[in-house]
């Protein structure tokens, strides 16, 4: 959540000459996102969504970017990114693994499976492995108890998991 | 009195109806070949002030958490004024236990779409936003879909049947959010969909007067209107055939708990699902006929009855009917959203009691004092006794601070902070055994250790 700090006061920003949120990609949320909403700051989330989407993660810059378009500060899109689990202000590895530890999976086996993840990725939970290929984070309730423990790699919901049809699901990723 | 054949799952199969397994996404084609938009084709028929009456003499209760009746929130809307009014539709479902309204949007969407345009027609709402959790991928993507359909079908857009709403063609829009329990709450929900932090904001005004944008806003469950068609097509008396009505002597103002509800059995039992029956069964009716029984043929310990945010009963408690009455009746927050947890004879009720101050301590939106440092501490305490560091004071502490904090209290500006009160405090009145076996082995340790240190 937005109180537990996260240090972007000191970080340098880094900088490129080519956009993230490029000409194209703007026409496109003009056309499609902008006139849902009464106001330009109403489509914030979906705007940066498509930006994440397309990058990975949300750069400094690329807040900066989405608040010249949307007509804000960048502050105020830095306020609102930074509040939300789902965005990343730093770069995450190819696949996100987001194993539920709330309730109904904590009963039905969701430590055995950390272990099984600790174990075999050598990362703790919010750490990418040094081949860039996973980052691991926990989740709360994934709306998915009745198949608990479950986990979302990327955007797909894995449900049944145990630590050794985890193990095979992510050797299976290419 | 069992439900007689399914309503909000009659394209869905589920047991005993059906098999989930042939479950199936519902296109628009075959949601109208089964008799789908029909109620919203007889909403069309009657003035919007005559439909939001059929759905108050229904006594629909909202289905999302706080379970406050339907048809008086519609008519607390201010008269129209030509300028716009929303609907926005709480689908951000992440109550922990809770994956009904997931279910729904999985496979019958339209059930969804139908009942939110017989609310736009009812309250003059132009435009609606369906504020779907971020973890939805696959269901968002079903959701665009089936607008998309609705849009072509003349359900929504330039040729909706609806006529224009408010000068303006009625619009249909699918919302992300992105990770944050809280926009399930009602005026977080706005504030996100604003485009900002999802941080709860104080009432009055209620969104009826001031919400979305500053305007006039219906805020429902997708439960609450997916039921809405049903109702609209087979009438108010119908839906109150189902359920359970009032005692003998209680005043008409009292609102019962009629029509079927969706219920999410998980944790220890054989057959975790969503299943539908009436408002009204009894747990243990319910983990019996529905989810298979306890796994293992173990005994009862625990039961969350709707999500944890409600708390936790005993297992002397099993006999408990499910309707909106259960917090009196079991002394606990209320029916919340339905969703079950069962925890049989192995569980420690110490893990589990922080596992949900995590949750509130995560999910907190550190707005109010009370909420933020209470939920915080809890967690900290709760670590401390699971560890086997805790001591006695620690106990009384956690009961001094989870009966402090909350909106029913007047200490916070939402209920996230009543739901870690109620979760913890029922914990710990119910289960005070398990949590004094943990500490006293401690201090006993500890007071060792002292003296040697002497
Ligand atoms: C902390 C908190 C979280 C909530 N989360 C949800 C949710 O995920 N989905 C939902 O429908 N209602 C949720 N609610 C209840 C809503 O505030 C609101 O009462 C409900 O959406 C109204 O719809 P209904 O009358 O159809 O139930 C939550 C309430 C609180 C206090
Ligand atoms: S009670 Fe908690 S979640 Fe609700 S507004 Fe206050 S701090 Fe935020
Ligand atoms: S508790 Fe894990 S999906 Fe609900």
């Amino acid at each position: 959540m937005a109180w537990i700090m996260k240090n972007s006061a000191t970080a340098p920003v880094a900088r490129r000459a080519e956009p993230y949120l490029d000409e194209a990609t703007k026409a496109l949320l003009e056309a499609d996102v902008i006139p849902r909403y009464p106001t330009r700051r109403a489509s914030t989330l979906p705007v940066l969504h498509a930006v994440q989407d397309r990058h990975g993660w949300l750069p400094t810059q690329a807040i900066e970017e989405i608040a010249d378009f949307l007509g804000l500060k960048a502050s105020e899109v830095l306020d609102t990114a930074s509040f939300y689990e789902m965005y990343w202000l730093q770069p995450k590895g190819k696949y996100l693994i987001m194993v539920c530890e709330s309730i109904s999976c904590e009963l039905m086996g969701h430590e055995k499976l950390m272990e099984k993840l600790h174990h075999k990725l050598g990362v703790e939970v919010g750490e990418t492995t040094k081949d860039g290929k996973f980052t691991l984070m926990h989740a709360e309730c994934l709306g998915a108890c009745d198949t608990a423990p479950c986990a979302l790699i990327n955007e797909t919901l894995h449900e049944h998991l145990t630590p050794d049809n985890i193990d095979a699901l992510l050797d299976k990723l290419p | 009195m069992a439900l007689a054949e399914p309503v909000l799952c009659k394209r869905i199969p589920t047991a005993p109806w059906g098999d989930p397994t042939d479950r199936k996404l519902v296109t628009y084609e075959q949601f109208v070949a089964t008799g789908g938009y029909e109620g919203l084709k007889k909403a069309r028929a009657l003035e919007p002030k005559a439909v939001i009456e059929v759905i108050k003499a229904s006594e629909l209760r909202g289905r999302g958490g706080a379970g406050f009746p339907a048809g008086v929130k519609w008519g607390f809307l201010p008269p129209e004024d030509g300028k716009r009014r929303y609907l926005t539709v709480n689908a951000d479902e992440s109550e922990p236990g809770t994956f009904k309204d997931h279910m729904l949007l999985d496979y019958d969407p339209h059930l969804l779409l139908e009942g939110i345009a017989i609310c736009m027609h009812a309250c003059r709402l132009d435009t609606a936003y369906i504020y779907i959790r971020g973890e939805y991928h696959l269901q968002a993507q079903k959701l665009i879909n089936a607008v998309k359909e609705a849009y072509a079908n003349g359900i929504f857009g330039p040729t909706s049947l609806l006529g224009q709403i408010n000068g303006r063609d009625p619009a249909c829009v699918v919302h992300r959010g992105a990770g944050a329990y809280i926009c399930g709450e009602e005026t977080g929900l706005l504030e996100s969909l604003e485009g900002k932090r999802g941080w709860p904001r104080i009432k009055p005004p209620f969104p009826a007067v001031a919400g979305a944008f500053g305007r006039p806003t219906i805020i429902n469950n997708v439960e609450t209107l997916a039921i809405c068609g049903p109702i609209m097509d087979k009438g108010a008396e119908w839906f109150k055939t189902m359920g359970k009505g009032r005692a003998a002597g209680v005043p008409a103002t009292v609102p019962a708990s009629f029509g079927p509800k969706l219920f999410g059995i998980s944790g220890h039992v054989n057959r975790p699902g969503v299943y539908e029956e009436n408002l009204g069964i009894k747990i243990s009716e319910l983990v019996n006929t529905y989810g298979g029984g306890i796994r293992g043929g173990k005994k009862l310990k625990a039961i969350v009855p709707g999500g944890i945010s409600m708390g936790v009963l005993s297992a002397d408690q099993y006999d408990t009917e499910l309707d909106f009455d259960i917090g009196r009746k079991a002394a606990c927050l209320g029916l919340g959203t339905a969703g079950v947890i069962i925890m049989d004879e192995d569980t420690d009720m110490v893990p589990v009691a922080r596992n949900i101050a995590r949750f509130f301590a995560h999910e907190s939106c550190g707005q109010c004092t009370p909420c933020r440092e209470g939920t915080g501490w809890m967690y900290k305490m709760l670590t401390r006794i699971e560890a086997g560091d805790g001591t006695t004071r620690d106990l009384d502490l956690l009961l001094e601070l989870s009966g402090s904090m909350g909106a029913m209290p007047g200490t916070t500006i939402c209920g996230l902070a009543d739901g870690a009160n109620w979760a913890i405090r029922t914990i710990l009145n119910k289960f005070w055994g398990d949590f004094e076996k943990r500490v006293r082995k401690e201090r006993y340790v500890s007071l060792q250790v002292a003296s040697a240190a002497k």
